[in-house]
């Protein structure tokens, strides 16, 4: 423990409120060197709000932000050399390239020489020495991009914070410029936090995905945690797509046999009863599948995999690249499942489908919060 | 609303289009006319000798041009007898109209550089909250007409009196004035084009280091430089023309162009004449000040391509 060093950053209890609305809710957070860390979430839930704090655009209302264990919740934003990428850019539009990205350097009075040497050299990495003399207003958008990154690095910030900065940009070239963005962080080895509403993104970029949702932090984790592993209803809905299929079951012993059960089904919990009997607050439970882990019956009894008999109705089937995701009626309930493209589902057919009971995961209704994620039925 | 806005100028441009060339020429004619015809008629009068100011039927250009209207205002030469006469009791123009190259732009550029801060102050600080920038607006709200006397009593009274300052028929006097009176339309206008500028531009310099004042004087001041002519100017024809507070609290050494060109209406007549040609004369300035800003209007007024 003593040989640890301290994180990179600390954030105590940090909260922001505007007005009457509360943007961010005692937010703790440790980011370690040379972390890539995600901020993911949905619009308004707070992502951009946290990371404006950390670079000093935001006042908090409360709670602290440690760098380097100096705290630095009042310090203004020139003096925490913290560089910072907007979701547009904000480049100087009406300056050259050159201008843009000699600014901070100028700023700082580093003498004339050094900057031209300096901004030259960065040019040549971002492959930016044709366009010198261009206008910003000008660039492309993924020169604008580079531009962006060229000039933050240049002031040779202790980290680097990315404000959706590939928000604007079309689908083929997003995925360009995501993974030049990763084998930049790679070269330089420092710490990025990069805040998306994009769950891909999150899931690709991040070494920790941090999601969050009206304020609050729902989990913090790997990308695997978090897909794997969701702690609340939330992240498992939002992550994912198609998206989390969920269930409403009671939970319910008979003849000493627990099982969830909803309308003639039920799903057998075995040793995880005495999880749920301790964590859970009612008999309310939801029932988490992904449509990955829905299988026709057939399919299951080859893998070996026992459990409910699901009797559905196929509403609908949209083929995808390699897979098809079906809409399966169950009752007045559909939920989606995900099979490869090859198989013959169609229409109207009507099918037993098995939920994998290893994949399966327990939600209490009242709490929102994960009770048991992944578990074989006896 | 997007699509309302191209739906409506799609729908025009076809009406436009049908009526044909000649047509829209002849409609833009007639419309010019209306509009110019009390600019033609002061341009004809002011080269019109003394019997036709008041001819009947009235003549649209001069019979007989003479630039005696011109020499009279700054007393060149020997002007016809009867204009001279007429205007013998007229001060010369060249005073007032020093006053008036003096007093306007210096209150204009006060009005602005003030303006220009109190909105800077007012939209990215939040000085004042909302109801400081509209309370500015209280000195436009009276008809100025209702402040002449108080501020008559002000200037000539109470300054005057118990701070021994002079302001009544000087040139601080009516710029301090015109400031006062027009700060409020640079305030509201330069709030207009800051705020059309993307703060992340200004958080971008501050992250890379930059003051407060940097910001302001190197990234925010060439992004509204446009806003900055516009307010400039629209002031300044304010100012240059304004005649109620010129013609109150002057009286000799500190009149305006305004008030002299109302002075060649006398008891003993209305000289028509020089007073057309004191009106063109006064027109100069701001038609120079017009053309030497538009270059930078045309910025200011595209605002909305601003990439933020």
């Amino acid at each position: 423990m003593s040989e640890e060093q301290s994180p990179l950053i600390l954030i105590r209890g940090l909260r922001k409120q505007f007005n009457g609305l509360v943007a961010v809710e005692r937010l703790d957070l440790e980011i370690k060197e040379g972390e890539f860390m995600c901020f993911l979430g949905p619009s308004g839930c707070g992502k951009t709000t946290t990371l404006r704090m950390i670079a000093g655009l935001e006042t908090p209302t409360a709670g602290d932000i440690f760098l380097r264990g100096e705290r630095i919740t009042d310090l203004p934003p020139q003096q925490r050399n913290i560089g910072f990428v907007f979701q547009n850019y904000a480049l100087f539009w009406y300056a050259t390239v050159y201008d843009n990205l000699a600014f901070g350097l100028k700023v700082r009075e580093v003498p004339k020489e050094e900057i031209n040497r300096r901004v030259r050299e960065t040019a040549q990495r971002f492959e930016l020495e044709s366009l010198l003399k261009t206008r910003a207003s000008r660039l492309s958008l993924s020169a604008m991009q580079r531009v962006a990154l060229g000039r933050t690095l240049l002031t040779e910030p202790q980290m680097f914070l990315l404000d959706e900065p590939l928000n604007n940009i079309r689908p083929g070239l997003r995925e360009t410029m995501r993974a030049e963005l990763k084998r930049l962080q790679q070269q330089l080895g420092r710490t990025m936090i990069y805040v998306t509403h994009d769950q891909e993104e999150a899931m690709t970029l991040g070494d920790r995905i941090l999601v969050m949702n009206q304020g609050r932090v729902e989990q913090l984790a790997s990308p695997r945690q978090i897909y794997h592993h969701p702690e609340t209803l939330f992240v498992a809905g939002f992550i994912g797509r198609p998206p989390m299929n969920f269930l409403e079951t009671r939970y319910q012993v008979e003849d000493g046999r627990a099982f969830l059960g909803r309308g003639g089904l039920r799903w057998d919990v075995g040793e995880r009863k005495s999880i749920i009997e301790e964590k859970a607050k009612g008999d309310r439970i939801v029932l988490g599948i992904r449509p990955e882990h829905i299988l026709p019956m057939a399919e299951a009894r080859r893998k070996g995999l026992t459990g409910q008999a699901v009797p559905v109705t196929v509403d609908l089937v949209q083929p995808l690249a390699r897979k098809k995701i079906v809409d399966l009626k169950m009752g007045d309930k559909v939920i989606k499942m995900l099979v490869s493209g090859v198989s013959p589902i169609a229409k109207g057919e009507e099918l037993e489908v098995v939920f994998d009971p290893r994949k399966m995961h327990l939600f209490d209704q009242e709490t929102e919060r994960v009770i048991a994620s992944g578990f074989s039925s006896s | 609303m997007q699509t309302e806005t191209k739906g409506i100028t799609t729908a025009r441009t076809v009406e436009t289009r049908r009526l044909g060339p000649a047509l829209r020429f002849l409609l833009a004619l007639v419309v010019a006319i209306i509009v110019l015809l009390p600019v033609i008629w002061i341009l004809s009068i002011s080269f019109k000798p003394v019997e036709e100011w008041k001819a009947d039927p009235p003549t649209l250009l001069p019979r007989k041009p003479i630039l005696d209207n011109y020499k009279v205002l700054f007393r060149i030469g020997n002007p016809v007898g009867t204009v001279r006469e007429m205007v013998s009791s007229a001060e010369p123009v060249n005073r007032a109209f020093l006053n008036s190259l003096i007093i306007a732009p210096v209150a204009t550029v006060a009005s602005v550089l003030i303006g220009f801060c109190a909105a800077y102050a007012v939209s990215r600080y939040r000085v004042g909250g909302n109801f400081m920038p509209f309370f500015t607006l209280t000195t436009r709200m009276f008809p100025p007409a209702a402040f002449a006397v108080p501020l008559i009593f002000y200037y000539s009274w109470i300054l005057r009196n118990y701070l021994k300052i002079k302001l009544y028929d000087t040139h601080l006097g009516l710029i301090l004035m015109y400031t006062g009176f027009t700060v409020a339309f640079s305030l509201w206008m330069m709030k207009g084009f800051i705020e059309a500028v993307p703060r992340h531009v200004e958080e971008a310099a501050i992250l890379d280091g930059a003051s407060p004042w940097r910001v302001l004087f190197t990234i925010t001041l060439p992004l509204v430089k446009g806003g900055l002519f516009a307010t400039t100017l629209f002031v300044f024809i304010l100012n240059w023309t304004e005649f109620l507070f010129a013609l109150e609290f002057t009286s000799r050494e500190a009149i305006t162009v305004p008030v002299q060109i109302s002075r060649y209406t006398t008891a003993v007549g209305e000289f028509y004449g020089p007073q057309a040609a004191l009106g063109i004369v006064a027109s100069i300035p701001v038609v120079i000040a017009g053309y030497l800003i538009q270059r930078h209007l045309v910025t200011g007024f595209t605002f909305g391509m601003v990439r933020e």
